[in-house]
């Protein structure tokens, strides 16, 4: 009989860690589960809104662009367009891009340039260069808050708090060796809030290995239900150089013409 | 004049109307941001100074000064005005008073003396009107995908006074226009309406960049005598104005377009006949400017790292100076097929190659033309950015393969505060002095310059 009971507690002994194990096991998506979420958040059929951009380098000296973004889907396909309205030697300067849903499509994208006054079509494999003079990438400026599920191999590391919010820490590979050339990345961290499924924080690691970046979103709150970032800031680690990205103004609900989507409207500017 | 008066007249009536109608339409935009009140000033100043390192001479020393103002009236309906104050301290390249008989009485230059001139460049009613984009004023308009020669970008004339030199959207004379633009068909038609009759402001004779190759200025015999007659403009609006049409597409993957000009070449042509007198010969040359239909096309794509981008025109009407004594006029005409092919390459961060290559084919050609059937002329851009593109590293190469001369432009320019920008680089020319670039083999320059937004 005490040997009964003796192996009942061993038996529930050894089965309170496995109980333990799964509950974390269930808390703890997987990384591409967590991408999926992220993307899948709402960020509404059509955004307008002012974003100031402020570039500081290592010695202080800061430069700051006023710009108008429009972003609509079209189905599945993302369109974004940002048009610079100050300072004025770069004023009417502006970016077009067409994000493709199929993995195997290259996105397209359009700068108007100014002092050419034409438009200008750019490789989509770009997308490691830095988006006129910021510490965003192209990929980063397309993609928003929003990640490339294909690109990376995910990997969910654990809990952690950010700001006070609780975060997955999830660790991203590129997928092979090309695609890290391409991103500029070897490895990412992202913290990903548990609750709203967006990126709060990440770190970037360039393709040797070295520490690159550190990306910030903060002012996060609720515009016509849905979740905005109002401040995204990327420090580089490399040279001292940080950009804030400060959204204004931000309306899901404008009506916003098709037409705004396309190289003409690029040369009629905003 | 009376008549020009008049007809300046209907047009802005029919601009007013235009415009009031859409005025009445258009619902003020509240949504704005206070980043938009209605109006919206700025300005550029930029200055430039250039030294002559073969002459050895300061070659250049201007003030550009390019005021803008905009009205917004709402999302779709705004007037946009930009104004130029010029100023030049050596007058070496447009020397003396300004003689603006390529410009049509109602576009040209308000001259304050010999170096400093006033010009309104743009102004501007762009609006949306029963499904149609208009434009309505004096503009530019540009089309093409080509860097740094011209074949469809020649909407516009331009201004020769630094050759190629100076940034095409500085050297394009902006021209009074009515340009509609409608979706049809997942594309954009264009259509433009040109009465303006402005064309190509060439350099004046004792300039720094005055046009000496025979490829372009006919040469007379030794010993003959040169009547230049004045240069003759078309002067009827209606029947003397341009039209143009562009169909442009986004079809998988590829930017697509069609165009069509009916207009006046910019250039004009140098009809010769000789007279003999009992004083010796005389050639007399009678400059006029001829119409010619352009249909062509334009592309580009992107693969991977490379981007292809590319042009091709056919010009029904283009006239090419002759040697041959027995022609009457001196010159021959031909029809004209010409395209270019470009490559850029940005396979490496922050840099970007392109190549280029040009071709035209005169369909028609004579014994004795100046220049060869096939002319040929390539590219090369080398361009780097340097901390997050406050410093660009870049070497332009243009090489004439015909006639073996070329142009090499490096250029080192640093963003040093927020709105102001310099700048370093040469211009430096090569080869023989009958060719388009050799002609100023010894016109090689240092620049400097800076550009302030304010």
């Amino acid at each position: 009989m005490r040997s009964h009971i003796q192996n009942l507690f061993i038996a529930l002994f050894l089965l309170i860690p496995l109980s333990v194990s799964d509950v974390a096991a269930e808390s703890l998506l997987s990384g591409e589960e967590i991408a999926r979420r992220i993307n899948a958040r709402n960020e509404g059929e059509v955004v307008s809104r002012f974003i100031t951009m402020a570039m500081t380098d290592r010695s202080g000296t800061e430069r700051v662009r006023e710009t108008k973004s429009l972003r609509k889907y079209f189905g599945k396909e993302k369109r974004t367009i940002i048009f610079y309205l100050s300072p004025s030697n770069i004023k009417d300067t502006a970016f077009l891009t067409y994000d493709y849903p199929e993995a195997d499509r290259d996105d397209d994208q359009w700068l108007y340039l100014p002092a050419a006054r034409k438009v200008r079509r750019i490789s989509a494999s770009d997308r490691g260069d830095y988006f006129l003079g910021t510490d965003f990438t192209y990929e980063d400026i397309r993609k928003e808050t929003k990640v490339g599920i294909e690109d990376y191999s995910w990997k969910t590391l654990g809990e952690e708090t950010i700001d006070g919010h609780r975060c997955f820490l999830v660790e991203e590979i590129p997928v092979n060796e090309k695609m890290a050339q391409e991103l500029g990345y070897s490895k990412v961290q992202s913290w990903i809030d548990a609750e709203i499924w967006m990126v709060r924080q990440a770190k970037y690691w360039d393709v040797a290995g070295n520490p690159l970046k550190t990306l910030q979103v903060r002012e996060i709150t609720l515009i016509q239900d849905i979740w905005t970032a109002h401040q995204l800031s990327a420090e580089n680690h490399k040279t001292g150089h940080k950009t804030v990205f400060t959204f204004k103004d931000v309306n899901y609900g404008q009506s916003v013409k098709d037409e705004m989507f396309t190289e003409d409207a690029l040369r009629r500017g905003y | 004049m009376a008549c020009s008066y008049t007809h300046c007249g209907i047009l802005a009536l029919a601009g007013w109307l235009i415009a009031a109608s859409a005025l009445a339409e258009s619902t003020p935009d509240d949504t704005k941001s206070s980043l938009l009140s209605n109006h919206r000033f700025s300005a550029v100043l930029e200055s430039e100074a250039a030294y002559g390192t073969a002459t050895d001479r300061a070659d250049k020393m201007e003030f550009v000064l390019d005021p803008q103002w905009e009205y917004r009236w709402s999302e779709d309906t705004r007037v946009t005005g930009i104004a130029r104050l010029y100023t030049e301290g050596f007058d070496h390249l447009e020397p003396g008073r300004l003689s603006q008989g390529e410009v049509s009485p109602n576009s040209r230059r308000l001259q304050l003396g010999d170096r400093t001139d006033i010009e309104l460049r743009e102004f501007y009613l762009r609006t949306r009107l029963w499904g149609t984009h208009l434009t309505l004023g004096k503009q530019q308009v540009v089309w093409g995908k080509a860097d740094g020669l011209k074949l469809l970008d020649v909407v516009n004339p331009q201004n020769f006074r630094e050759f190629i030199l100076d940034n095409f959207d500085d050297s394009r004379i902006p021209l009074w226009t009515l340009n509609a633009e409608w979706s049809i068909g997942g594309g954009n038609l264009q259509l433009l309406w040109i009465p303006d009759r402005t064309y190509h402001k060439l350099p004046q004779t004792g300039g720094t960049f005055a046009f000496s190759s025979p490829l372009i200025v006919p040469q007379a015999p030794p010993g003959v005598a040169v009547n230049l007659r004045p240069l003759e403009r078309p002067n009827n609006i209606a029947t003397d104005s341009d039209i143009g049409m562009r169909f442009s597409k986004f079809w998988h993957g590829w930017d697509l377009t069609v165009n069509y000009l009916y207009h006046y070449a910019d250039f004009p042509v140098f009809f010769q006949s000789l007279h003999l007198t009992p004083g010796g010969a005389t050639v007399t040359v009678n400059p006029r400017y001829v119409r010619n239909h352009l249909i062509g096309g334009a592309f580009s794509n992107a693969f991977g790292n490379l981007t292809m981008r590319g042009e091709a025109i056919y010009n029904t009407d283009q006239f090419v100076l002759t040697r041959n004594r027995r022609d009457g006029d001196g010159v021959i005409k031909s029809g004209e097929i010409a395209y270019v092919l470009g490559l850029d390459w940005s396979g490496m961060q922050d840099t970007l190659v392109s190549a280029q290559l040009f071709q035209s084919w005169l369909l028609h050609p004579a014994g004795g033309i100046v220049r060869d059937t096939l002319d040929t002329t390539t590219t090369v851009l080398l361009r780097r950015h340097f901390l997050n593109e406050t410093l660009d590293a870049e070497v332009l190469w243009l090489q004439s393969v015909n006639q073996g001369d070329g142009l090499i432009r490096p250029k080192i320019s640093y963003e040093l505060r927020d709105n102001l920008k310099i700048w370093t680089g040469f211009d430096l020319f090569y080869g023989d002095r009958n060719g388009l670039f050799g002609q100023f083999d010894r016109n090689d320059r240092l620049v400097i310059g800076m550009e302030m937004g304010i």
